[in-house]
């Protein structure tokens, strides 16, 4: 009795609801802490460790793990737990940018879709398949070898005419050029979720209620079927954020994504590989993190789908 | 006579199938004025619905009114757009939807939701909207009243969802409320409870009122008037008293013989009888009356010609459409 009054006086949101059920889920409690730790790295790594992720010292090559260096360090001598730190931030910053205009983009044409329809519908749709049809790795590739050395080349000549610091820098070149163009490429599963969502939401009673309170079409899509189209959303974006990681880590892996000395999960397991049988750690450290990272965000991606889609479980 | 509040002439409303367009209402006539309560009756899927929903422009997709003229307040209801539209729904003709449990949007608070057409028909403030939001509660009888604004709507059980709903009707005090069918959902307590609280807000408010249910009994003593619609036609019209006093039509007749009777005392009468058969599809009407696969004062004419509703000539008010009880045409 006293737990059913206490349920009615404190109204639970579905949202709170949903986060009962997510702590409930340990594998999903483990993935979240697990992506948690990791964003902490990507935010604050360079501050935790002692050394910089670039300075070499040449007199250190290739240490194996101990107390001073915890991952060992890299054959020019670079503390592989400073780059590894690093490169979570490298991951995170690719995986969080794409996915947010992917997501931007996707929902934006799949709520288009769904709640215009006809014609409309049909040309997003269309434009969803072409966008799929085209390989993501030839087009990072295409764009790496066509578009990014002569960019590279215009900064390079403003930043000697101006010395505009602006310039200097070409790492902002791999990250906007390469990963934009894998934003440009990724949204179409959103678009397809969003406009499936509007489709089964658009003709449920509440909308119609809502239309027929006489409330404007803005408000309809954003306080009632937005909300409601969300929690689908939200379990994709997590597994998004994931894939991304991935997608990044192999792109640099191949040496079509983030260049070096910027490091990455994907160049430092691939320049560990060349070393592997003498000395593993060099594969072995990133790699570990790359595959943690992973598990986490697909641990995180399962919990929250059963704790927003609660019909699914037993 | 004064001119009636809601005016509708000659509605038909078409459907799109594979196979062409079909019409689901044909020819219906019928006015409102200011403080009377209309009920319409009739089988699931007779059109009742969808004329309502059609006079607020909320029909479903491929399906669209394409003929007659309804007017409210002196306005072209048909010819309404944008703007003017979102400012008749909620704001001048409340409606109430028979499902509470699938008519709320489940991840907002009741209150936020009862907020809604106050802030946009009104354009009063959070702050006021939700002391009204509060006092509406009251008015439609939900203990605790302004305590449950911030429930969502599972939070309350079936009944108290409905009368939530009768409260977003009214919050904007419309000339014209439009229940369809609000009770069907409800056990059979709560409906009466429903209805008390409709003709008691109506009364206050001094509402016009369309109630749309497919049982008589529970309407009895709420309306003024009743219209029995049929596959999409009105069959009967009548004040209420007439109607159930002296029913014409055959498909009246056998609705209110349906009904249970505490009375029953010859064997007989302790079996509810039924009209055999269902209403035609829509697409596949005949070429005559609608009901006359499934009448039993059938005539050769009903099978060729479709009926026109007509008074009666002992009383002009109560008009039907049957050719068995206004006589055959001349042919």
């Amino acid at each position: 009795m006293t737990n059913i009054t206490h349920n009615m006086d404190k109204p639970v949101s579905l949202w709170r609801d949903a986060w009962d059920r997510l702590v409930k889920n340990k594998l999903a409690v483990i993935g979240l802490i697990m992506v948690l730790v990791l964003f902490f790295a990507a935010v604050f790594g360079p501050y935790l460790t002692p050394y910089d992720f670039l300075s070499q010292n040449l007199d250190d090559r290739n240490l194996p793990m101990s107390t001073a260096h915890w991952f060992g360090t890299d054959d020019l001598g670079r503390d592989v737990f400073s780059r590894v730190l690093y490169g979570a931030r490298t991951a995170f910053f690719v995986a969080v940018v794409v996915t947010i205009i992917a997501v931007i983009i996707g929902s934006a044409l799949g709520v288009l879709a769904g709640y215009i329809g006809g014609n409309v519908d049909r040309f997003i749709m269309w434009l969803a398949d072409v966008t799929m049809s085209i390989p993501n790795l030839l087009l990072v590739v295409v764009i790496n070898t066509s578009v990014k050395p002569p960019l590279a080349r215009w900064m390079e000549t403003q930043y000697l005419e101006t010395l505009n610091p602006i310039y200097r820098n070409t790492m902002w070149i791999d990250f906007i050029l390469v990963f934009g163009s894998m934003a440009l490429i990724t949204w179409p599963p959103y678009a397809r979720l969003m406009r499936a969502q509007v489709l089964s939401i658009r003709n449920r009673p509440y909308v119609t209620a809502a239309k027929a309170i006489g409330l404007p079409a803005r408000q309809i899509m954003w306080r009632h079927i937005a909300p409601n189209a969300l929690g689908p959303l939200i379990v994709a974006v997590s597994a998004g954020l994931g894939t991304a990681m991935v997608l990044e880590s192999a792109f640099s892996f191949l040496g079509v994504g983030v260049t070096p000395p910027i490091p990455s999960w994907g160049n430092m397991i691939s320049d560990g590989l060349r070393v592997w049988q003498h000395y593993p750690h060099l594969l072995a450290a990133p790699a570990a993190v790359l595959g943690l990272a992973t598990v986490a965000f697909s641990f995180l991606g399962d919990g929250l789908n059963d704790a927003l889609n609660p019909r699914g479980v037993k | 006579m004064s001119v009636p509040l809601l005016d509708v002439r000659d509605l038909a409303i078409d459907i799109d199938t594979r196979y062409g367009k079909a019409r689901i209402v044909d020819g219906v006539t019928f006015s409102v004025s200011k403080g009377e309560t209309l009920g319409v009756v009739g089988e699931s899927g007779c059109g009742k619905s969808l004329t309502m929903m059609s006079l607020l422009g909320l029909l479903p997709r491929k399906i669209a009114v394409s003929g007659g003229k309804a007017t409210f307040e002196g306005r072209d209801l048909f010819a309404l757009q944008g703007e003017d539209l979102r400012k008749l729904r909620g704001g001048r003709i409340g409606f109430i939807f028979q499902d509470p449990m699938t008519s709320f949007n489940p991840v907002m608070k009741i209150g936020d939701q009862l907020m809604e057409p106050l802030i946009h028909h009104r354009g009063i403030d959070k702050a006021a909207a939700r002391k009204r939001a509060g006092e509406l509660m009251r008015l439609v009888g939900i203990p605790g009243g302004e305590t449950r604004l911030d429930n969502y709507p599972h939070q309350l059980s079936g009944g108290m969802r409905q009368r939530v709903m009768i409260a977003m009707g009214l919050a904007c005090e419309p000339p014209l409320l439009i229940a369809d069918e609000p009770t069907t959902a409800l056990d059979v307590t709560i409906q009466s409870q429903i209805v008390e609280l409709v003709k008691d807000i109506r009364d206050k408010l001094n509402m016009s009122v369309i109630w749309i249910t497919h049982d008589l009994a529970l309407i009895a003593g709420l309306v003024d008037r009743i219209i029995v619609l049929y596959a999409g036609t009105i069959v009967e019209e009548a004040k209420v008293d007439d109607l159930y006093a002296n029913p014409q039509h055959p498909y009246t007749i056998g609705l209110l013989a349906s009904l249970p009777k505490l009375t029953a005392e010859k064997e007989a009468e302790k079996y509810l009888p039924s009209i055999a058969g269902t209403p035609p599809e829509p697409g596949r009407r005949l070429a005559g009356c609608p009901f006359a696969p499934r009448c039993d004062r059938k005539l050769a004419v009903c099978e060729t010609t479709v009926p026109k509703l007509a008074g009666l000539t002992s009383n002009n008010t109560h008009r039907v459409a049957c050719f068995a009880v206004t006589g055959a045409p001349p042919s």
